[in-house]
């Protein structure tokens, strides 16, 4: 009900986030941010199922207020072997605003893309946010492997947030590993990608959580023309997922790709909404959501494809799969294309929501595999083409082994 | 005589979600090692419900009857068991299996087959041999389970999980169809070069067509989920002479015929 109203804001009132921010030694600019994102938390409602992107997650009887944010919470940044290519950085949000040169782009950027007003939980992650990433390649440097970001929480809330600049024809991939315990978590992140101009950035969330964390997160990516982004999630734990995955692609010929998976067990619940905005001549976005869901476990995808007057030649791609593995499993699905303009090369979308194709399961049968065996290897192949994307070989091993853990004790 | 691989008594069989309509109505077959049985019949005779039915497919559910297989009733038993068993089903139109690759099945299933783990040196070493005698390249094995394959890519991928398996009976269920006559001879060598010498085989064809490269020792003729005739090679030319009218008007089968 509305809980919050009647709980008291603690570490989430206004004045104790300024406090809070003053003695952490942040700039002044900062902490009057933070203190803005404070009053829009208390001042705006929880988001209800009446709103289109809430309509299958229900979070009425969640208090973000009751959940303190963990003190201790910080997540780690492990800079590549190749260190940081010249005039770029890999590290803390609050490190790099030590740094004169790097504060500047931080407060050029940092919720800009994202603004704090914009929602209940991405107001609480603006006000509360510790440590944080800052990515940032520099114009024409390329990072030689991946950054990688370890996101662990113990319990309360937590709120992981990450700002990547990309300048020009710089390309970097940020690998982000969340893992938590079996205590009560309330992930509330918040992600913006600035790609400049025939950038290449890709994201990848290996979504680990212990079964009692609850995990919200909006991650927005503007690009400049000629940009790719890509992005991908990957929701193996959890008790709820929901990320919302955004691209405006504001340059001519920018590229976004939006990847999530999801393998569900007993009452997990998956939640992605993506927002694909062509706003640039001849942009290209491409979403393949894919969700294989056991046990009482359930997935949702609301996607929106908007196509404006102004962006001639577009071309997209949506896409969302749902496999049932077990007669309680549930899937909706909602893809919505909106296109403005007449001049648009491609733009499909499909949905489909169904059970495990019963004649392949018998081909696979018919070939020694028992049952369990062969639904294993219909779903590895099930979520091959997300995960062929994914360039990363130790990444990608790593969740074909805990794919097939979870398959190996999961109600199917 | 040795035992035989395959026995099938007094088999009746029905689709499971139509229980009431049987498409097997009481079949006797005996297969010993080394017998090649060819089963003809025109379109709806029963022989890919047969077929299926023997690999255990729960689309079928036997009324009446048993399967035996080297002796032991596996009428009951699912389509893995009888195929680690030594069953295997060379299907009429293989599943596409995407995003599995030809490669990751195929050492699965052997070792499925085997029941344990198989080397990794051991396992590229026979599946290179035996997609030589198919004349099949290693590409093929890194694809997606009859995913884009055409016809005889098809047929050919069933007769490399043949070899591969080697199994104590093997089902080719119109293997032939689709199969233009290049491809069709050599899945039929590959079929020759890879059946073992000790395996039943159980051919099942519209036309004579396969059988001149694999010469069956026994015939049987299938008309309406019943063995109407059965005898040698002789049979499978008559028929491709003459078609099915004869026998059926010989025994009194033919409908519509007037006397």
């Amino acid at each position: 009900m509305a809980e919050t109203q009647t709980q008291p804001l603690g570490a989430y009132a206004a004045d104790a986030v300024r406090a809070a921010s003053e003695a952490r030694g942040e700039p002044g600019w900062l902490a009057e941010k933070r203190q803005e994102a404070a009053r829009a938390f208390e001042a705006l409602p929880m988001p209800t199922q009446r709103s289109r992107p809430w309509k299958y997650t229900d979070v009425s009887g969640l208090s973000i207020a009751a959940h303190p944010p963990e003190a201790s919470f910080l997540p780690v940044v492990a800079v590549p072997e190749g260190g940081v290519p010249a005039g770029g950085y890999a590290g803390s949000l609050a490190d790099a605003l030590q740094d004169e040169r790097l504060a500047a782009v931080v407060e050029q950027h940092l919720g800009a893309l994202i603004p704090a007003t914009e929602g209940k939980f991405i107001a609480a992650n603006a006000s509360q946010w510790t440590g944080g990433v800052f990515v940032h390649a520099a114009r024409g440097k390329a990072f030689e492997a991946p950054v990688t970001v370890g996101v662990t929480a113990q319990a309360g809330a937590v709120f992981p947030r990450m700002l990547i600049v990309a300048e020009a024809a710089s390309d970097v991939t940020v690998l982000v590993r969340c893992s938590s315990g079996d205590a009560d978590v309330l992930a509330s992140g918040v992600v913006e990608i600035v790609a400049g101009a025939d950038s290449n950035v890709r994201v990848v969330f290996d979504v680990g959580w212990g079964a009692a964390t609850r995990d919200f997160l909006s991650l927005r990516a503007r690009t400049d023309r000629g940009a790719n982004v890509q992005v991908a999630t990957l929701a193996i734990g959890g008790a709820l997922v929901k990320h919302t995955l955004e691209g405006i692609l504001e340059g001519e010929g920018s590229t976004g790709r939006f990847r999530g998976v999801a393998l569900g067990d007993k009452d997990q619940h998956f939640d992605f909404v993506t927002l694909q905005n062509h706003i640039g001549r001849k942009t290209l976005s491409d979403v393949q959501i894919k969700a294989a869901l056991a046990g009482g476990s359930r997935s949702i995808y609301y996607g929106v494809t908007r196509v404006e007057e102004t962006a001639a030649g577009a071309a997209a791609e949506q896409e969302n799969r749902n496999l049932l593995l077990s007669g309680d499993a549930k899937a909706d699905s909602d893809p919505v294309l909106e296109i403005l303009t007449n001049e648009v090369i491609r733009c499909g979308h499909g949905a489909t929501v169904g059970p495990v194709d019963e004649e392949a399961l018998f081909y696979l049968q018919s070939r020694g595999l028992d049952r369990r065996q062969s639904l294993k290897l219909l779903v590895s192949g099930f979520f091959r083409s997300v995960l062929d994307d994914i360039a990363d070989e130790a990444l990608l091993e790593e969740v074909t082994a805990s794919v097939e853990r979870k398959l190996e004790v999961a109600r199917l | 005589m040795s035992e035989p691989i395959l026995e099938l008594r007094g088999l009746k069989a029905s689709i499971t979600e139509q229980p009431d309509i049987q498409l097997l109505k009481g079949l006797d077959l005996t297969i010993r090692p080394g017998e090649i049985h060819a089963l003809m019949g025109p379109n709806g005779s029963g022989k890919s419900t047969l077929a299926n039915t023997i690999a255990g497919s729960p689309s079928y559910t036997v009324d009446e009857g048993q399967v035996l297989l080297k002796g032991e009733d596996i009428t009951e038993a699912p389509a893995d068991e009888r195929a680690r068993k030594g069953v295997f089903l060379s299907f009429q139109y293989p599943t596409p299996i995407p995003g599995v690759t030809m490669v990751n099945l195929m050492r699965e299933a052997l070792k499925a087959r085997r029941g344990a783990e198989v080397p990794a040196r051991e396992f590229l070493q026979e599946l290179r041999e035996t997609l030589a005698s198919l004349k099949m390249s290693e590409d093929m094995a890194r694809r997606y389970v009859n995913e884009g394959f055409s016809g005889g890519e098809k047929k050919r991928a069933e007769i490399l999980q043949m070899g591969l398996l080697k199994p104590d009976l093997a089902i080719l269920d119109e293997t032939d169809s689709g199969l233009d006559v290049d491809a069709l001879r050599t899945v039929a060598e590959g079929v020759q070069a890879l059946r073992r010498p000790d395996m039943g085989v159980l051919i099942i064809t519209h036309y004579e067509r396969i059988l001149s490269y694999i010469e069956p020792d026994y015939v049987h003729v299938l008309v309406k989920g019943q063995i109407v005739k059965s005898g040698g090679f002789s049979l499978a030319k008559e028929i491709e002479a003459g078609g099915y009218d004869p026998i059926l008007k010989e025994l009194g089968l033919l409908e519509g015929a007037t006397a």
